[in-house]
């Protein structure tokens, strides 16, 4: 198995972290998760593919300040780094490359 | 106020979870907690505890990620990896090595399931430490019998004068009856049927589904059912205050249902239960009937010992004194003192409630058939002998299997690695097998669990909810595993890495005697086993042939014939008219398991109590001897012609030589039992007027006891003998005359053959379970043969070869190859036999008539045992003897 290969939640997740670089966090990553796709999904499923993500060197986590939100403990902010950019960029480049070739298909009438 | 996620989830994840994570899972589980409730607490919460229960997974675990980083893990992982990648690169060995393991262990786990439910017997009831029964010991003319049940004051002399007991209960032994509800014609049988104290539910902590258990059984006339005997007339809410009629007689009121009792109790099959005052003899003060098997509860810190010491009192305070009033002369002395010159006593003893199942084998009105602690020996010696065959095949296999490794043991050490580590990666070998075959042996129990049951007669589940069991699996697969590495491991780990490498033979002669004594043994244990089959099946042969002194062959018996009422004469003579019914007899005292009875004769004008003669009494009619064929040695059969055989007695053999007399002589001698009677001149008196030939009422485990048979009584069975023939049109005729004068009753019949088997059920049992072990044990001491030969053959392929170029037949070289596993299948021979044969020698001591076993028994296992090990052996010599000698040589 490739030290680079991305699932298919796992590239959504990366999507969401760079789409809110520095600003995404567990609960943030959830609700826009939830919205796009219109399906529930639970908390621990992103923090799994944020995990192994991290392990993996796609992306890099800080800590926030102290708020009186959250019973007072600290959010964890994601943001992509440039291997895990590489990889999206990768990704998408193949994705496109194959959807170019799709001729023009028509279903009928 | 702010809304509080749930504590003990927090708790939980704050438990279990890394604490580099810790902070911000919390935080995000805590913030969507906090959004949610404010449109709906409970889904809060709920979503709550599902977002800790998802983040429960090895990644992010404390343990888990510290325990990744260590050296020893890591090292253990390699092992592992190691041990798999070994176990598939030789699939036969391995096949040969977890297959043989499974097998044992799945016979011994079997095998421990079964004592467990043998040994759990009567434990479930509330108190059952401090519960005990009250048996009698009597010995009369030499022989001693033990009964459950005892006389009736006994309860309540011990309710007034032993304070020690918190609760006495008595129940009743009682005949199968017929039971139907009021407006319904069709009769049930109940075989299983006690009388019972009111406190009985409260004795045995016993709760009735409907009805108070308090008083369920206070008044006559009532009757709890089990809920499977409820069910058979009534819907189970329907059944409490339903009027029911026993026996076509009497009207009972169901008090009360319960639950079914428990498999593994001694009240296994009893359904119906009818309160004690109902019987007529309940209150009776005789203390020479014993129909009451009495328990008694004692208080917490009482000792057996006390409840002995006063049982041993009850004797002289109330049964002589009772005796005396009735039998001139008796008193306390005197009676000790005939006790003492005759050697003959009867004493009233105690059994723990816990025991009674295993320690009161032979007992006689016990309710339901108890086995006997020396089967469980007996099969826990041979689950260990299981177990052992299985880990020495294991042991072994991997010693010969050594020398393969002996190049990779060699490199390892060049390459640094030490022996401690060596030996750990062999035991990790093991033990990996001994988990396989774990998971294996679980799989195979609980298939064939199903056909054990039924062998054996239990309802016995694997406990897969119990994790004490999970637990003592894991460890015995562990020492196990540790136990048969262990050998193979520290030899393997000692070669000199030189020596390994060059590839000569590391394992020395060390490694060869403890396999050539390890095969001896696991032979010897299958031949142990087989002799003991053998003997078995020639005991349960010989028992089930053995000349019974009557005809059991084409008797059917009809049960509960007292049905036909007044009728029964009329319904016998009409049975008389079939083509097919040879004879007919009406009798509730049978050869095979029926009622018995038993009587205190006293010779003609000799009411002295020394004289006292207790022995059985039947009453029979005038076709009984002709219908099961008894035969006489003096004297006559009883006679319709003889207006005087209403008070005539035929006796057996066992009483005459008990009087001392020769049968001849025992002819025209007088005994009464109407000895209560104040006038003594009017005593009735009976007349022998012959002597009927021994024949076997008991099981053969006992001897022929002093009978003695009048005619009369109220009989309950009817003995149709038959002629050979078409026996399914025969019964279809008989059921035909049955319906005529017993409309509505159930026609209950079987053949007294089956019922004569069925005695020895036990033992049947106990022979087939005996068969399948044994099979099983040779089995597996056949793999292992297999394998070694397999083995050995493999090794000597170059000598072969060398052997075969040089000019020796396929019949030379398969002959070298095997003669060396049959020198020690011979030596298992010779050390086996005679221990088992002693053994043997001892279980047969149990039965009054018996085999001696036969020389050709030991002959036929020694030979058996040769033609296995030839055919497991030879198969592989024979393969490498043919090979071609160019394949074994081109390799170097």
């Amino acid at each position: 198995m490739s030290e680079h290969s991305l699932g298919e939640f796992e590239e959504l997740v990366l999507l969401l972290v760079a789409a809110n670089n520095k600003e995404a966090y567990g609960v943030l990553i959830l609700e826009n998760l939830e919205e796009k796709l219109g399906k529930k999904v639970n908390v621990s499923a992103v923090h799994v593919a944020l995990k192994r993500m991290e392990n993996k060197g796609f992306v890099e986590s800080s800590y926030g300040g102290i708020t009186h939100e959250r019973g007072g403990r600290r959010k964890k902010y994601y943001s992509i780094t440039s291997i895990g950019k590489k990889v999206l960029d990768q990704q998408y480049e193949v994705r496109n490359s194959i959807y170019q070739q799709i001729p023009k298909i028509s279903f009928g009438q | 106020m702010k809304a509080q996620p749930p504590k003990r989830a927090i708790k939980f994840l704050r438990w279990f979870c890394r604490e580099d994570y810790l902070e911000e899972f919390e935080g995000d589980l805590i913030e969507l907690f906090e959004k949610h409730f404010e449109t709906s607490p409970k889904k809060a919460r709920r979503k709550f505890f599902w977002g800790v229960m998802r983040s429960f997974r090895p990644g992010f675990m404390k343990a888990f990620y510290k325990v990744n980083y260590s050296i020893t893990t890591a090292m253990f992982k390699n092992n592992l990896k190691v041990a798999w990648r070994n176990a598939l690169r030789q699939p036969f060995f391995t096949f040969l090595n977890t297959s043989g393991l499974a097998i044992g262990m799945a016979g011994a786990l079997i095998i421990t399931l079964f004592l467990h439910d043998e040994l759990s017997f009567n434990k479930m009831f509330a108190d059952a430490d401090r519960i005990y029964r009250v048996n009698i010991d009597n010995r009369t003319a030499g022989e001693t019998n033990h009964f459950a049940a005892v006389s009736s004051p006994l309860a309540n002399v011990m309710q007034s004068d032993f304070p020690q007991a918190e609760m006495i209960t008595r129940l009743r032994v009682s005949n199968s009856i017929l039971l139907k509800a009021v407006d319904v014609e069709q009769n049930v049988k109940e075989d299983y049927v006690a009388g019972a104290d009111s406190t009985f539910f409260e004795m045995f902590g016993l709760k009735l589904l409907y009805g108070n258990a308090k008083n369920a059984l206070e008044k006559p006339n009532a009757i709890v059912l089990t809920k499977t005997a409820a069910l058979k007339h009534f819907d189970l809410d329907e059944a409490l205050g339903q009027s029911m009629v026993l026996n076509n007689d009497e009207v009972y009121v169901v008090t009360g249902v319960m639950d079914d009792l428990p498999k593994n109790s001694f009240l296994r099959n009893h359904q119906v239960f009818i309160s004690l005052s109902s019987f007529d003899d309940a209150k009776s003060l005789a203390w020479n009937t014993w129909s009451f098997p009495t328990f008694v509860k004692l208080r917490t810190n009482v000792t057996q010992e006390s409840l002995q010491a006063y049982l041993s009192t009850v004797k002289d305070r109330y049964l002589i004194p009772w005796a005396m009033t009735f039998m001139p002369g008796l008193t306390v002395e005197s009676a000790r003192e005939m006790e003492k010159s005759s050697g003959d006593f009867m004493r009233f003893t105690s059994i723990a409630l816990t025991d009674i199942h295993l320690h009161s084998p032979n007992i006689e009105d016990e309710l339901s058939t108890n086995s006997d602690i020396q089967n469980v020996y007996i099969l826990a010696a041979v689950g260990l002998f299981l177990i052992l065959l299985a880990c020495v095949n294991f042991m072994n296999l991997s010693t010969a299997r050594s020398l393969k490794r002996a190049k990779e043991v060699g490199v390892r050490k060049t390459l640094g690695s030490s022996r401690s580590g060596l030996i750990k990666q062999f035991l990790t070998e093991s033990t990996l097998v001994a988990f396989v075959a774990l998971v294996l042996a679980i799989a195979i129990a609980a298939l064939s669990l199903p056909y054990f049951n039924q062998l054996a007669g239990k309802a016995i589940s694997i406990p897969f909810g119990n994790p004490l069991f999970w637990l003592a699996l894991l460890g015995v697969s562990l020492v196990l595993g540790f136990g048969s590495g262990s050998y193979p491991a520290f030899l393997m780990s000692k070669f000199a890495p030189i020596k390994g490498m060059k590839g000569g033979d590391v394992n020395g002669n060390g490694g060869r005697t403890v396999i050539n004594s390890l095969v001896v043994v696991q032979f010897a244990i299958s031949l142990f086993l087989m002799l003991g089959t053998f003997v078995v099946f020639q005991q349960l042969n010989f028992i089930q042939n053995k000349d019974l002194g009557y005809q059991k062959d084409q008797v059917l018996i009809i049960d509960d014939v007292d049905a036909t009422g007044k009728q029964i004469e009329a319904f016998k003579n009409q049975l008389k008219t079939i083509a097919q019914v040879e004879n007919a007899s009406l009798s509730s005292y049978l050869p095979t398991p029926s009622s018995r009875g038993a009587t205190t004769l006293f010779p003609d004008k000799s009411l002295g109590s020394e004289n006292a003669l207790i022995i059985g009494s039947w009453d029979i009619d005038y076709d009984y001897l002709s219908t099961l064929g008894l035969e006489l040695v003096a004297g006559r059969d009883f006679n319709r012609k003889f207006a005087t055989d209403s008070s005539a007695m035929i006796l057996n053999e066992s009483t005459a030589v008990l009087l001392g007399l020769s049968p001849e002589e025992a002819i025209g001698m007088r005994f009464t039992n109407d000895f209560h009677r104040e006038d003594k001149e009017n005593m009735r008196y009976f007349t022998v007027i012959g002597v009927v030939k021994n024949f076997h009422f008991e099981t053969l485990r006992n001897s022929i006891d002093a009978l003695s048979l009048t005619l009369g009584g109220k009989p309950k069975k009817m003995l149709v003998k038959l002629n050979a023939g078409d026996f399914s049109k025969g019964i279809s005729e008989l059921e035909t005359v049955w319906e005529k004068f017993a409309p509505g009753q159930p026609f209950n019949y079987y053949f007294m053959d089956d019922s004569f088997n069925n005695t020895y059920d036990a033992e049947q049992r106990l022979g087939k379970i005996f068969v399948i072990f044994t099979s099983l044990s040779i089995f597996i001491a056949c793999l292992g043969l297999f394998g070694l030969a397999a083995f050995n053959a493999e090794k000597r392929a170059k000598e072969i070869s060398i052997r075969k170029v040089l000019g020796a037949s396929i019949g030379q070289i398969t002959y070298k190859l095997s003669i060396d596993f049959l020198k020690l299948v011979g030596l298992a021979t010779i050390v086996s036999l005679p221990l088992a044969g002693y053994f043997m020698n001892r279980w047969l001591q149990d039965f009054s008539y018996r085999i001696e076993v036969p020389w050709w028994v030991y002959l036929l296992t020694a030979f058996m045992a040769v033609v296995i090990s030839i055919l497991t052996v030879s198969f592989q010599s024979t393969k490498a003897a043919m090979s071609s000698p160019i394949k074994a040589l081109k390799q170097e």
